[in-house]
């Protein structure tokens, strides 16, 4: 066949040829000029570094009749063979095809015979990883102790599916990843011998796409050459990756950055319909906006780009935050996986891109917003109106109460807009009453709340929303719960068997109903629990006290039921559901 | 003939002509775009035996190959071997089997690959959807494809070259064949299969340049009125209240073959709503619904779009998890925006 893969065609004949894997070439002629011989080898690296060719490489060396300096010599009779694929005494072994135990079986009855013509039987295991397991173990002894004349070489791109008893009895090799540099000189040898014109700028695309593999870029560029082209031009790269001019990159980084969705959508679908490729695409995106990442952040010399370039994209780099950036890449990255599952087009990219394009939206403006999603507006909206509620008489009394009181926490929520004089001020006029109000129900220490509070629960409810602390605790009630179930369920059960009390400052009460639940979660490790998970919620460190609390518990029970089940019957879906299915509320949990 | 792919065909006729053809192939790309139907022209190309032009597609060879009798072509799927289902029907859900090429097909294949072709020039092998194969399967191909037999070609196709093991891909020229334009679907559809005109640009717009799909869309009926139906539930779905959303989910997941179809529908329709929010009108995939698309794009924001489309997505990925498809579809339900007077406007 005349026509022969340009990556089987020009594989590296001698250990000089193998570019990039100085480390391994150098130890193994080292090892060949002093004749000292291992007989288990184990080469391993990622796809297309040369590993195959370094094997046959080694058969030659070691076979050679007129080796020099450890170099085979490619011309005498037994590096022709060899190189012609039909040397009796090189093994090569399929390991992917012949895995079963079988297959070693029949090799190790073979193995004593001496060989044909060579020195040495060299047995070259391809693709070991997928030998199974009974298999590695029949091949164990012979590996470690082969008769005088054989030599395995073992070659993988998975080392780690290699049992350990394996890799304990070879002398491993790792080979790395190809530099672009490399790459490069490689591919210019083989476009001069081949007598192929090749631009450098187009050489350097195949050779930063091929990640640093051998074959990859061979492979690449022999179907370039197969198109016939008189010289070989970037754009002729681009078509046949499906990779996108600059321009279209650049212009959706741009439409990101003033938000304008509509023309980021034009130039994705104008991009594909010429001919790029959705993932291509997307990966492009990413490295530009890895490129603005690294401007923005002084990396500008880690970019290989020409100097307009550079300056256009730090002008980009200078319009966006890197808030924003980084959600951008986050985005697209999401992008670029769904395309490599699923069947979609382009879609996970555009919704990347409009994503990215919309400004960023708390959940609870998204909710809000007109024609949104509706199942929710009934679900969030009885939630939102309670919390309306609360909040609506709470934020009113809030800051005044607040600073009045506890000084301490003032800033971690926002006061409701007007400024209020510092801690502990000569109290102006209109706060009076209120502040009465409050010293009336003992504030700001912690031995009092006893008493007064606990005893009378109605007025306590009732009074919910006069208590700021204890609205907001009651209100991330669940989502304290929620926070602490993943660390300790025990410690859960235990908050579902009390009742948080009050929220002064940063000291929270709770009340148990009984003195051994009271005890458990005053153990050091379980309070440090529930103050850790607090103090995340409410963005500030706090405290945790605890008291025993002495009414009634049935009763309360069937009050606060009560009062859900009332609330409960607000809920638009509830009611939806008893109105058109006759449902009847059974519980409430 | 093949439609579309020009730079593909150019290029292997290219390579043929100058002797420079590779052993391995793999042609990514979606289903229905004609992956396998350009595998069995290249094999034509190999084995044609007019002096003329390659492949003439009337020598006795080119006929066999056609008709899937020639001795050296074979093509590798998962069906081979048993009963194959009829295009179009959804296969049963029941059957535990794995789909994809197994290790012993490929063992079947590098037997017989060392041998030389029996009439043809070379012996062709298309491996179909080979991102489907197992591990072991992929692994076992391995040295084949990197030094096969003087007189083999390998043809793999599949999804896309990420899917596969870059060991694997590394191996192959790779050729991305892409949808093709919608203009060229629907002369296509219109010259070759006899399709009326108004149903051409819609199914050539519906396939999104699957031409596989055009075509067996224009010959089953079936495909055209789901849609209309899924659709109109989809319109309907909007002015229902929950309740009622929920019996038509419940309705709709008791075929639940029939549901990704039914999201893939979906968001199609939304994804054009997306376009025409932000302006592009033109890229629509339901051209025949521009008007109520136009229309009800200006319903929603961007961002209530968006977050549609990303619980279509979810939805989706969960009955690939094997979560109860009723469920799903209720949820997915409920999300769905209202059409309201109350909401109606931007």
């Amino acid at each position: 066949m005349a026509g022969q893969a340009l990556y089987r065609r020009w594989r590296s004949r001698t250990f000089s040829e193998l570019i990039g894997q100085e480390h391994v070439t150098q130890t193994l002629l080292n090892a060949l000029r002093a004749g000292r011989i291992g007989h288990a080898y184990l080469f391993a690296g990622p796809r297309g570094t040369g590993k195959t060719s370094a094997a046959r490489i080694f058969a030659k060396a070691v076979n050679c009749l007129e080796p020099a300096d450890g170099e085979p010599c490619n011309h005498c009779s037994i590096c022709t063979s060899i190189n012609e694929g039909r040397a009796l005494d090189l093994i090569e072994i399929d390991a992917a095809s012949n895995r079963g135990i079988d297959e070693i079986r029949s090799l190790r009855d073979k193995i004593a015979f001496s060989p044909n013509e060579c020195r040495y039987k060299v047995y070259v295991v391809d693709e070991v990883h997928m030998l199974t397991d009974p298999a590695f173990n029949a091949l164990l002894k012979t590996l470690e102790e082969p008769p005088p004349h054989a030599i395995f070489v073992l070659a993988t791109t998975e080392p780690h599916r290699i049992p350990l008893t394996v890799l304990s009895r070879c002398q491993r090799f790792d080979f790395r990843r190809v530099s672009v540099p490399n790459l490069l000189l490689k591919l210019e040898r083989i476009c001069a011998q081949e007598g192929v014109r090749a631009r450098s700028e187009a050489l350097a695309a195949i050779a930063r796409h091929a990640t640093g593999s051998f074959r990859d870029a061979e492979s690449l560029l022999d179907q370039l050459v197969s198109f016939g082209v008189e010289e070989i031009k970037l754009e002729d790269v681009e078509r046949v990756l499906g990779s996108a001019p600059e321009a279209v990159v650049a212009g959706m980084a741009q439409a990101v950055i003033s938000g304008d969705a509509g023309s980021g959508l034009r130039w994705i679908n104008e991009a594909l319909d010429n001919g790029v490729e959705a993932r291509q695409l997307t990966r492009e995106v990413l490295e530009y906006l890895r490129g603005l990442l690294l401007i923005k952040n002084g990396g500008a010399q880690l970019l290989s780009v020409t100097p307009e370039t550079e300056k256009s994209m730090a002008a980009q780099a200078e319009a966006l935050t890197i808030a924003r950036l980084l959600r951008a890449v986050r985005l697209f990255n999401g992008a670029g996986n769904l395309l490599k599952t699923g069947s979609h087009t382009q879609l996970p990219l555009e919704m990347a891109l409009v994503e990215a394009c919309l400004p960023e939206e708390s959940p609870g403006q998204a909710q809000r917003g007109p024609g949104t999603v509706a199942g929710e507006p009934g679900a969030v909206s009885a939630p939102q109106t309670a919390r309306a509620a609360a909040a609506g008489p709470a934020e009113r009394r809030g800051p005044s109460s607040r600073t009045v009181v506890s000084g301490s926490q003032a800033s971690s929520r926002p006061a409701s807009g007007h400024v209020e004089p510092p801690p502990e001020p000569p109290d102006p006029p209109d706060l009076n009453p209120r502040l009465e109000e409050k010293r009336a129900i003992p504030p700001g220490s912690t031995k009092e709340a006893s008493a007064a509070g606990e005893t009378q629960a109605p007025v306590r409810q009732a009074s919910v929303s006069a208590d700021p602390g204890l609205a907001w605790l009651q209100e991330n009630w669940g989502r304290l719960l929620q926070a602490i179930r993943p660390k300790s369920r025990q410690v859960e059960a235990l908050l579902k068997s009390c009742e948080p009390l009050k929220m002064q400052g940063d000291v929270v009460t709770l009340g148990f109903y009984h003195g051994f639940h009271r005890e458990r979660l005053n153990d050091e490790h379980n309070r440090r629990i529930v103050e850790e998970a607090l103090s995340g919620l409410a963005g500030r460190p706090c405290r945790l006290e605890s008291k025993l609390y002495d009414g009634n518990r049935q009763e309360r029970e069937k009050e606060t039921e009560s009062s859900r089940r009332e609330e409960l019957l607000r809920n638009p879906v509830v009611r939806e559901a008893i109105d058109q299915l006759g449902a009847t509320v059974v519980d409430v949990q | 003939m093949i439609l579309g792919h020009d730079w593909a065909v150019d290029l292997l006729l290219q390579s043929l002509a100058r002797d420079r053809l590779a052993h391995a192939y793999l042609f990514a790309g979606p289903p229905g775009i004609g992956k396998t139907s350009l595998a069995l022209y290249l094999a034509r190309a190999l084995n044609c035996t007019d002096p003329g032009p390659r492949p003439c597609g009337s020598c006795a060879s080119c006929r066999k190959i056609g008709q899937g009798l020639h001795p050296d072509v074979r093509v590798l799927d998962e069906s081979e071997g048993e009963g194959k289902t009829a295009a179009g029907e959804p296969s049963e859900p029941a059957s535990r089997r794995k789909p994809g090429i197994k290790i012993s097909q490929v063992r079947e294949l590098q037997t017989q690959a060392v041998l030389s072709p029996y009439e043809g020039r070379r012996r062709v092998y298309v491996l179909c959807d080979f991102q489907q194969a197992n591990v072991e399967a992929a692994n076992c191909l391995l040295k084949t494809l990197e030094e096969p037999p003087g007189s083999v070609v390998l043809i793999l196709t599949a999804l896309q070259a990420e899917g596969l093991l870059p060991t694997i891909v590394s191996r192959c020229q790779v050729l991305n064949l892409r949808p093709l334009p919608v203009r060229q679907v629907r002369d296509a559809l219109r010259s070759y299969w006899g399709v009326e005109e108004p149903k051409a640009s819609l199914l050539a717009g519906l396939s999104g340049g699957r031409i596989g799909w055009a075509i067996r869309a224009s010959r089953d009926e079936s495909l055209l009125s789901n849609r209309e139906k899924y659709l109109v539930a989809l319109e309907q779905a909007a002015r229902l209240n929950l309740t009622e959303r929920i019996s038509l989910a419940q309705q709709l997941s008791r075929d639940p073959s029939a549901l990704p179809e039914v999201l893939d529908l979906w968001r199609e329709w939304w994804r054009d709503l997306l376009l025409a929010r932000s302006g592009n009108p033109g890229a629509l995939i339901n051209v025949d619904r521009a008007q109520a698309i136009m229309a009800d794009a200006q319903r929603y924001t961007l961002h209530a779009i968006q977050s549609y489309l990303r619980a279509i997505e979810r939805a989706s990925q969960q009955m690939d998890q094997n979560v109860s498809p009723g469920l799903a579809m209720e949820v997915l339900l409920l999300k769905l925006p209202r059409v309201s007077t109350e909401v109606s406007q931007v």
